[in-house]
């Protein structure tokens, strides 16, 4: 058997006066987070953190959820907050928020119907609007249109068999801030496609979060959704996060759960918008069947202080997974993604562009992308490509692609590239007599559209791309090229 | 001296280009009576490559009066390429001696955009693509750069879509051409294609067109060849760079200059070119 392993990376660090992190210093230490399964102990239990002593209230439980909320909050009990000691928080402090005091938003938040007409996604299937965390059905449309056994709503009403899945992907793989989502979330949304079903136009998931009041307080937004696409079947989901008038102080902690049974197709759009100076964690977390695909495209652009956590398992052989991802890291903003993919069957594929952006000296990226080849995925097929742009002085990427390669037959690549934008591209722009400034704008503004035209959606794609240019407009001007 | 007219009589000079194939014999005719005006004059030109100043052009001399096409052929790392980059400023290289006046200034004390806008243009050899950036948006903000520098009114959507129309049937492309991103998925033929549409958009003056044939199937190339004769004239100056004589049937040149090792060598008519292809670089 002929062993074909190419790894080829190129690492360009340079521009003089940017600061450029690329690695960390013990590339396989973890440190484990893993929240402790006992779900024994009583919903009384205060917190060993401070923060989350202080700040997680009790919400009310619907008897669907009373499962998921004993596991967190047993969890929680001995949870600490990561800080920048651990690894996998090195690079983006969440101090700001360890500072705030959570509170739970109030319910029945009112939504203007502008807010609602500025979030249309034309053509798709369904709009479900979700107020921090609870699905407003009266705000929603599309939901009596979907076809016969789709089920789109709340978990009570759910499949038994798919209720059942609640939490098993988050309670094994999920974070802190999943377990802190299950300690908060009023209600999961659930999106259960039956087998063999092709699902004709996207699902629209809308967040909408509004904010605290309290000058050191911030409102909780814990949506969580629930995905299970059966076999043979086809969804598109797509997901925004946007923030209501006035909404700032708030902290979104979202999970999502996603399953994929044998040869079932889902498209999955995330698009993070948050309101200006919000926090906004995710989980993602999917688990893919034999012969299924999960495709991902995501754009951050919105918040303070923002972190995906995206946890894919391919369970089976000849699965696909692809993923795209754009982050733009303006003033003040911190964006973080930390991809895990496991591939442990033959003849899977995987896929993975990551872009990022940060246009300000107090902008941050961070990536962690974890590609992990175990012993029996042969004849994988691996792509995992960073590309970061530092537009200033002092901006900073923490980026760390990496491909964890134990099969012998397998073609794997990984490349990283931080840089301004490329000279050649300039000029060409400058040859057709477009002035250098005109060019960077244009350049830059591109350099995100390989990712976010992805989406589809010209709608969505227009929302995304009117905030990066608020964004880079907001910055200071361009450095002078040249 | 320099003249900046506005040349939307081109577009109908299907004459002129009839006349061309007895352009050698019209231009010797017109020397005799009175000289065109120079386009572009290079003396002495030397150049190397930024960083490592590995001299490349030593001592390139070339005139090119309004209304002629030159072809310049040589191997592989004689400088040819190099030559068309040098004079539309590509920050790759270095100019280290010698003067390039284009309609009476000096190319080197003007920017890559200034070069454009005074009407020199560049088909790249290998045109870069731009995700994200329709080729519609790229080539106003390009078109209006230009208008903007010579003071035109600029174009804005609408009316850019009524000044390109005529050029995109000219040229024989499809509309949708304009919707797609810049270069974005295009074949090697499209791309060239792509070139020359913005030449006809930004209506240079003077074009330097680098191995427009390079990539090519016939079919291609006659397109592209024919597009660039219709917009040829009499105002217009072409430099052809090109490794092969099929561009060269396509595209009469007047004069063919040889190229080697930094140097033009030896200067002549189609008749070098028949030379060359007979016995090679070795018999001139």
């Amino acid at each position: 058997m002929q062993a074909s392993t190419s790894l080829g990376s190129a690492c360009r660090t340079q521009l003089a006066g940017k600061r450029v992190v690329s690695g960390h210093r013990y590339p396989n230490a973890r440190i484990a987070l893993k929240p402790a399964k006992s779900g024994a102990v009583a919903s009384a239990v205060v917190a060993e953190d401070k923060w989350l002593a202080r700040t997680v209230k009790e919400v009310a439980t619907p008897s669907s959820l009373a499962a998921l909320r004993e596991q967190s909050k047993s969890a929680l009990a001995t949870l600490r907050m990561p800080t920048t000691r651990n690894e996998d928080y090195r690079f983006t402090d969440i101090a700001p928020l360890l500072r705030t005091n959570v509170q739970p938003a109030a319910a029945g938040a009112a939504v203007p119907s502008e807010l609602l007409a500025a979030h249309e996604l034309p053509g798709a299937a369904a709009r479900l609007v979700v107020v921090d965390g609870v699905l407003r059905p009266e705000l929603s449309s599309g939901l009596s249109g979907l076809p016969a056994g789709t089920y789109v709503g709340p978990l009570a009403g759910a499949p038994e068999a798919v209720k059942q899945k609640l939490g098993s992907l988050s309670n094994s793989r999920g974070g802190p801030f999943a377990v802190l989502n299950g300690s908060l979330v009023p209600e999961v949304l659930v999106v259960a496609v039956p087998a063999e079903r092709q699902l004709e136009g996207p699902l629209f998931v809308l967040h909408l979060a509004s904010g605290a009041t309290g000058a050191d307080e911030v409102a909780a937004n814990a949506p969580r959704l629930l995905l299970h696409a059966g076999t043979g079947s086809s969804a598109e989901l797509v997901e925004e996060y946007v923030a209501l008038p006035g909404g700032r102080r708030y902290l979104t902690v979202a999970v999502g759960e996603l399953f994929l049974e044998a040869a079932a197709s889902v498209r999955h759009s995330y698009v993070q918008r948050e309101g200006e100076g919000s926090f906004h964690f995710k989980s993602t977390l999917v688990h893919q069947a034999e012969r299924s695909q999960y495709t991902l495209a995501e754009a951050s652009v919105g918040g303070a202080i923002a972190r995906h956590d995206l946890v894919i398992q391919q369970g089976g052989p000849e699965t696909h997974t692809q993923m795209s991802h754009f982050l733009l890291c303006g003033p003040s903003q911190t964006h973080d993604l930390h991809s895990r993919l496991t591939l442990d069957h033959p003849h899977g594929t995987a896929n993975q562009l990551h872009k990022c952006i940060v246009s300000h000296a107090s902008g941050r990226g961070v990536f962690d992308g974890n590609v992990k080849v175990n012993r029996l995925a042969q004849k994988t097929d691996a792509g995992q490509l960073s590309r970061n742009l530092l537009l200033v002085p002092l901006a900073t990427v923490n980026v760390k692609p990496n491909l964890q390669i134990i099969a012998d037959d397998v073609k794997c690549t990984h490349g990283c590239a931080v840089s301004d934008l490329r000279d050649d591209e300039l000029f060409y722009f400058r040859a057709r007599g477009i002035s250098a400034e005109s060019a960077r704008q244009a350049l830059v503004f591109s350099f995100g559209a390989e990712v976010i035209q992805r989406m589809g959606h010209p709608v969505l794609q227009k929302r995304v791309q009117d905030d990066v240019s608020r964004t880079l407009l907001s910055a200071e001007p361009f450095a002078a090229s040249a | 001296m320099a003249h900046q007219i506005l040349r939307s009589s081109r577009i109908a000079s299907s004459t002129r280009v009839a006349q061309r194939s007895s352009r050698v014999h019209a231009v010797s005719v017109r020397c005799a009576a009175a000289p065109a005006d120079v386009m572009l004059e290079v003396k002495d030109l030397t150049a190397s490559i930024a960083g490592t100043h590995t001299p490349i052009l030593k001592g390139v001399n070339l005139t090119i009066r309004n209304g002629e096409v030159h072809a310049i052929m040589g191997k592989n790392g004689s400088g040819k390429s190099t030559l068309s980059k040098v004079l539309v400023g590509h920050p790759d290289y270095e100019v280290t001696g010698g003067t390039a006046v284009f309609k009476g200034k000096n190319l080197f004390e003007m920017e890559p955009e200034e070069r454009s806008h005074a009407g020199l243009f560049l088909s790249f050899q290998t045109p870069i693509e731009v995700p994200g950036v329709s080729n519609v948006d790229f080539l106003r903000m390009a078109c209006n750069s230009r208008r903007k520098a010579l003071g035109h009114p600029e174009l804005d959507p609408l009316e850019f879509y009524a000044y390109i129309m005529p050029k995109l049937e000219m040229l024989n492309m499809d509309p949708t051409f304009l919707n797609r991103n810049v270069n974005e998925g295009f074949s090697g033929g499209e791309k060239k294609r792509n070139e020359i549409l913005q030449l006809a958009v930004l209506e240079a003056d003077m074009a330097i067109l680098d191995e427009i044939d390079s990539g090519l199937d016939i079919d291609a190339l006659r397109d592209v060849a024919k597009a660039v004769n219709q917009l040829r004239s009499d105002d217009t100056g072409v430099l052809m760079v090109t490794h092969y004589k099929r561009l060269l049937d396509y595209i009469k040149p007047d004069f063919v200059h040889i190229m080697q090792a930094g140097e033009i060598v030896k200067t002549g008519d189609m008749s070098l070119v028949d030379q060359l292809e007979a016995g090679g670089y070795a018999t001139l």
